[in-house]
């Protein structure tokens, strides 16, 4: 029976809904509040007005007789939109209030692996899900959870007061109503649930297939097989055709049985009214038209509760990979200080990735003095990058040891941004100013310190001649940054952050040779008096180096200078000619 | 307010027509449920029993039970409507598609066409199943129950009149008004919205800077501030549906106050009043839902009408050669050709050159120098602006033509990898090859290594989400692909290495040179080390062709190729100085 409702079973571990109801309470129980309290002005003015017409049918003598209904009439007229009006107001302000708490906590789980979450997540294109996630839960909250709360308040309201004025109705009530707020809506979600996952899966599935087919798209034309390809995708459409057709026709029988269902809540009441009030002319069968005329609007309270059910099923996949993020640990940070000279000193590192057996560094004896210049060479796969982040402390050798002026960069934690500069193959820009984006190297840089920059990588001229300048939205409509001005930007990130270290991580991969070139110079002459390892697989430029060191294999196959290297070594000179076209 | 281009959707008139019929009956139902519940409450207030009812509660019973039961069969119908006409329009989009091919993608984007083509019809089916009921459910039901209101009592029948282009009005200002404020609001709105995704795309750059945890402070800040620009436009969407809300309940609350005023003054009786009050809810009924489900209608009905555009897009020219298979005597010939991208981008000044038979075109230039604007009008994915191509003796304006198409292997910068078996992704060409052909291709382009390392050999799944490839396996792969067609007897690639390190090119280069043998290749890449290997060179700079002829005539000519062979060797001649 559990398998049937998923979304109770996810519930009782989860850490990533539950929490917040708690949050805010108080205005999570005044938008319940108000919802009730819609639905009692809705039934109440029905009732008022079907004892106000029937009273007045009666011919009393006086107005009076009837003022108090009159009032409460307009009173309940004026209210249930003035109430509706606050819950949702109140509600989608909870729920955003709510998004808010909810994107950090997501944030802060993920900024714990920041460094590989690109390498991680990009390729499942987890951004979109993710972001897809937070939809799915807030209309967790607007379309279950909060109008079950309403329908249970009104239910216990129903129930008691009708209990009240007599027992034996207000059981009939508890079981008519109870059929409507809980048997239908489980039914659903027994009967349609799992049709309503499925659906979702085949929607998923011709989801991924298009794309990885539309991307394909040239050798689909080239191949001249594109209508074998629109023949197949609508071939696997009809699957996702027959579930839809399956799901509609439960949920137009089940519509039809939830009317019923108020029918028959209508005709209790009517038979209930007639045998108490009933009887005589006028006097107490003036209720009976209150009562069964209260009946019909609470209709929109309940309609939509069984769909909302059915629909949780689809809500546990989000609410799985939520909870499958990592839980926000906060680490001491006292990180120990660091004593200069800045070297490096690897002495036998090896390096195997969590759940592989293939050891990507092999021994590793390596080291770099304060100052060096020094280039890292080697084949795709050669460990060059693992070693990269191995220096910077994000991953930590597996045997070996490793070290930064005695310490071991993974024990400084988010201090190593202090001593190490980054600048990758892509890199980022965030949606924001020139002028933030660069003060990201340092939040306290002065205009002048960042025209100074811009100077020295070369960027000045084209930033003035931007329309706002310093104050121009990077990727604004018209404006995009070439790969080589990006590469500059970044740079100049990096020269606010005065960092004594600077790793190049492969930044020119995809540039054209003579953009390559100019960069790269930039990069040379910007960073001279540096500590700079720079990670390549090409040889432009390389002259301005003081150490060449190739990777191969997880070991070091040649060091040494670009001159000696040229001198002695047959395959550094065969690479450096290819390279050059020569 | 009405969609015009709903009418020239398969089959809507007779549907209309159905909807009429079908919803004139519903509002008979919706008059009869209401005059026999009236009818009972009266007996009953007038002190009958309840026995004596039975006739009326029985006919109650039945229309309301007539009433839903019709709603069942109009949802059913409108289902299969719907669903028809969204399946046939998926596959008319879908065959524009891939026919138009990577022009459009490339113009739309592969997420827009894939949302739209799944999405985008799914919201069009909703849209045609709401929309037309909406409509005529509203312009049938009201006036008909107004007319039995004017009958039972014209005073209330005249409220009831009033009250409707009030709330019409009041929808159309305030709908308005969040219009414009959400407009307003836009800019604001799309920057906040995308900064949390901006963030996470960035978290490792913060994350390089020691940012990443202080940022986190950011993400909250920037949500709140989303939070409050949405409210705001809320608010007013919001007092929309407060204005809808509040003419319709008051007027309910005035009319029972009225209808009780002339039953005290024995104006009246009380079984016209209770039908009235009865009736007003069901007489405001299709216009609240017509407001319900306002914005899902919207939603569809937009992508409705770009999916019309699309698919009445008529398709890029073809030009209708029939070619033979490239032979050594054939020849290629352009003249003036020329191509813009329309405002803003640089397309391609007017060139002329000539290749013959199996020649090695070189195509060299920097990036922006148009070199893959002239391999997309080579491969016929760009339709020239003007000039002229001969093209084994016929002349043509384009070359997007089938028989030109069927001979080109076209190797981008990173090859498609198809979600499928390593033997289907090679096989893509050639689907009926042989085990022996495609252990062949295997070989030749050095698979062997790929194929013994794979868990399932040839018939493991590779592409997005399962096994990564590096882009030299990639490479090979698309090489493999080519080798496969020996019909296909032209080559295009653009720079197939350009993210390659050096050594796997040079491996890559190895396999690929014999490859080329006994084909016209077409080549272009910004290294410089492959035009030795060329019988001929087009340099291009800022959309222009500036040079061509043998390397040897180039090398010898104090040209735009001399050029860039220096500024790629820059640094030597310095050091050598």
């Amino acid at each position: 029976m559990r398998n049937k409702f998923p979304l109770l079973k996810m519930l009782k571990t989860d850490h990533w809904v539950k929490p917040f109801l708690r949050h805010y309470k108080r205005t999570l129980v005044l938008a319940i509040t108000l919802g009730i309290l819609t639905f009692v002005c809705a039934g109440g003015l029905m009732f008022t007005s079907g004892f106000l017409i029937s009273k007045s049918a009666t011919r009393p003598e006086n107005i009076l007789l009837v003022y108090v209904p009159i009032v409460l009439t307009r009173g309940f007229g004026i209210f249930r939109p003035v109430m509706r009006y606050a819950e949702r107001l109140t509600s989608h302000n909870w729920v955003f209030k709510m998004t808010s708490e909810f994107r950090k906590k997501m944030y802060d789980s993920l900024e714990q692996d920041a460094v590989f979450f690109n390498s991680k997540y990009r390729l499942g294109d987890i951004l979109g899900l993710l972001s897809e996630d937070v939809a799915h839960i807030q209309n967790l909250y607007l379309r279950t959870i909060f109008p079950n709360f309403v329908a249970w308040g009104l239910y216990a309201i129903i129930v008691v007061s009708l209990g009240i004025l007599s027992p034996a109705m207000g059981l009939v009530m508890l079981v008519l109503f109870g059929l409507i707020i809980f048997a239908l809506p489980l039914w659903s979600v027994v009967v349609n649930g799992a049709r309503q996952e499925y659906e979702k899966q085949v929607k998923n599935a011709l989801y991924t297939d298009l794309t990885d087919n539309v991307m394909g798209i040239v050798d689909w034309v080239f191949a001249q097989r594109n209508q074998e390809y629109v023949d197949q995708h609508l071939a696997s459409e009809h699957e996702l055709y027959a579930t839809q057709a399956a799901l509609r026709k439960f949920e137009r029988c089940r519509d039809f049985l939830l009317q019923v269902m108020i029918l028959l809540i209508a005709l209790a009441l009517l038979g209930w009214g007639a045998s108490r009030f009933g009887g005589q002319f006028g006097g107490p069968a003036n209720w009976i038209a209150a009562f069964v005329l209260a009946i019909f609007p609470l209709e929109d309270a309940l309609a939509g509760l069984p769909a909302a059910a059915q629909e949780t099923n689809v809500y546990v996949d989000s609410l799985k990979r939520l909870n499958a993020l990592p839980p926000v640990t906060t680490s001491p940070t006292s990180a120990p200080q660091l004593t200069a000279p800045l070297d490096f000193q690897l002495t036998d590192v090896h390096y195997t990735y969590p759940a592989t057996t293939k050891e990507v560094l092999k021994g590793v004896d390596l080291q770099l003095p304060a100052g060096q210049k020094v280039a890292i060479l080697g084949k795709s796969g050669s460990g060059k990058s693992t070693l990269a982040s191995l220096l910077r402390g994000d991953r930590v050798p597996t045997a070996g040891q490793l070290t930064l002026a005695g310490v071991a960069p993974s024990e400084l934690g988010d201090q190593i941004a202090d001593f190490i500069g980054v600048i990758n193959q892509a890199p980022y820009l965030f949606n924001t100013t020139v002028l933030n984006n660069l003060r990201i190297g340092n939040e306290n840089a002065s205009e002048a310190d960042v025209w100074a920059v811009l100077e020295q990588v070369g960027l000045k001229a084209t930033i003035e001649r931007l329309p706002h300048g310093l104050a121009t939205m990077v990727d604004s409509a018209g404006l995009r940054f070439s790969g080589g001005e990006r590469h500059r930007l970044a740079l100049a990130r990096i020269l606010l952050a005065k960092t004594p270290i600077v790793l190049l991580d492969e930044p020119t991969v995809g540039l054209d040779p003579v953009t390559e070139r100019a960069v790269m110079n930039t990069f040379f002459t910007a960073l001279q008096d540096k500590t700079l390892i720079w990670i390549t697989h090409h040889l432009q430029g390389i002259e301005a180096m003081d150490r060449v060191i190739f990777l191969e294999d997880g070991q070091l196959a040649m060091d040494g200078t670009p001159r000696e290297l040229a001198q002695t070594n047959a395959r550094y000179r065969h690479l450096k000619a290819v390279d050059e076209g020569r | 307010m009405v969609d015009r281009l709903l009418f020239t959707i398969n089959g809507v008139r007779s549907m209309l027509g159905k909807l009429v019929g079908l919803h004139v009956l519903q509002a008979f139902l919706i008059i009869g449920q209401t005059l026999t519940l009236s009818a009972v409450l009266v007996g009953l207030w007038q002190g009958e029993s309840l026995a004596r009812q039975m006739p009326w509660v029985a006919l109650f019973i039945l229309s309301f039970l007539g009433r839903h039961g019709e709603n069942w069969l109009i949802s059913g119908i409108l289902d299969r409507f719907a669903r028809a006409n969204a399946q046939r329009l998926r596959s008319q989009l879908l065959a524009q598609t891939f026919t138009f091919g990577p022009a459009l993608v490339q113009r739309e984007g592969t997420g827009n066409m894939v949302t739209l083509t799944l999405d985008g019809i799914s919201q069009v089916e909703d849209y045609f199943k709401l929309v037309l009921n909406k409509m005529v459910n509203m312009m049938v039901v009201p006036v008909l129950i107004l007319g039995v209101a004017f009958y039972l009592d014209w005073l209330s029948g005249l409220i009831m009149v009033l009250v409707y282009p009030l709330i019409i009005l009041f929808m159309i200002v305030l709908g308005y008004a969040a219009q414009a404020q959400a407009d307003r609001q836009f800019a604001t709105f799309q920057r906040l919205s995308n900064h949390f995704i901006d963030s996470l795309r960035g978290i490792d750059t913060l994350k390089y800077f020691g940012l990443s945890k202080a940022y986190s402070k950011s993400v909250y800040r920037s949500s709140e501030d989303f939070r409050k620009s949405t409210m705001a436009t809320l608010r007013i969407a919001m007092t929309s549906t407060f204005a809808l809300d509040f003419f319709t309940t008051l007027s309910i609350a005035i009319l029972a106050v009225t209808l009780g005023l002339r039953l005290i003054n024995g104006q009246m009786t009380l079984y016209p009043a209770l039908v009235i009050l009865v009736l007003a809810p069901e007489y405001f009924l299709p216009i609240r839902n017509f407001a319900n489900d306002y914005h899902a209608t919207l939603n569809g009905k937009n992508a409705f009408h770009k999916v019309m555009t699309l698919i009445n897009e008529p398709p890029a020219p073809q030009a209708p050669l029939t070619l033979t298979p490239w032979r050594p005597t054939d020849e290629l010939q352009v003249k003036d050709l020329s191509f813009s991208y329309g405002e803003g981008k640089a397309g391609l000044a007017p060139l002329s050159f000539c290749f013959r038979g199996y020649q090695k075109v070189g195509i060299i230039g920097m990036s922006g120098s148009g070199k893959t604007t002239l391999i997309n009008l080579l491969s016929g994915f760009l339709t020239p602006a003007a000039g002229e191509i001969t093209l084994q003796g016929q002349t043509a304006t384009t070359l997007h033509a089938a028989a030109w198409q069927k001979q080109l292997t076209y190797l981008p910068q990173n090859p498609y990898i198809f979600s499928a078996s390593l033997r289907e992704n090679i096989a893509f060409y050639h689907p009926t090859a042989t085990e022996a052909e495609v252990q062949e291709a295997v070989h030749v382009v050095g698979l062997d290594d790929l194929v013994a390392e794979l868990p399932a050999g040839l018939e493991t799944q590779i592409g997005a989400g399962k096994r990564a490839l590096s882009g030299g396996q990639a490479q090979r792969i698309a090489l493999a692909r080519a080798f496969l067609d020996p019909n296909r007897r032209v080559m295009i690639f653009d720079e197939p290495t350009a993210h390659l390190d050096l050594e796997t090119e040079l491996e890559l280069k190895e396999k690929m040179l014999p490859l080329m043998a006994d084909h016209l290749v077409l080549f272009a890449t910004h290294r410089l080390h492959w035009m030795k290997q060329m019988d001929y060179i087009l340099v291009m700079e800022d959309g222009h062709l500036v040079e061509q002829g043998t390397y040897q005539q180039l090398q010898a000519q104090a040209g735009a190729f001399q050029r860039l062979v220096k500024q790629m060797q820059a640094k030597e001649e310095k050091d050598a100085q």
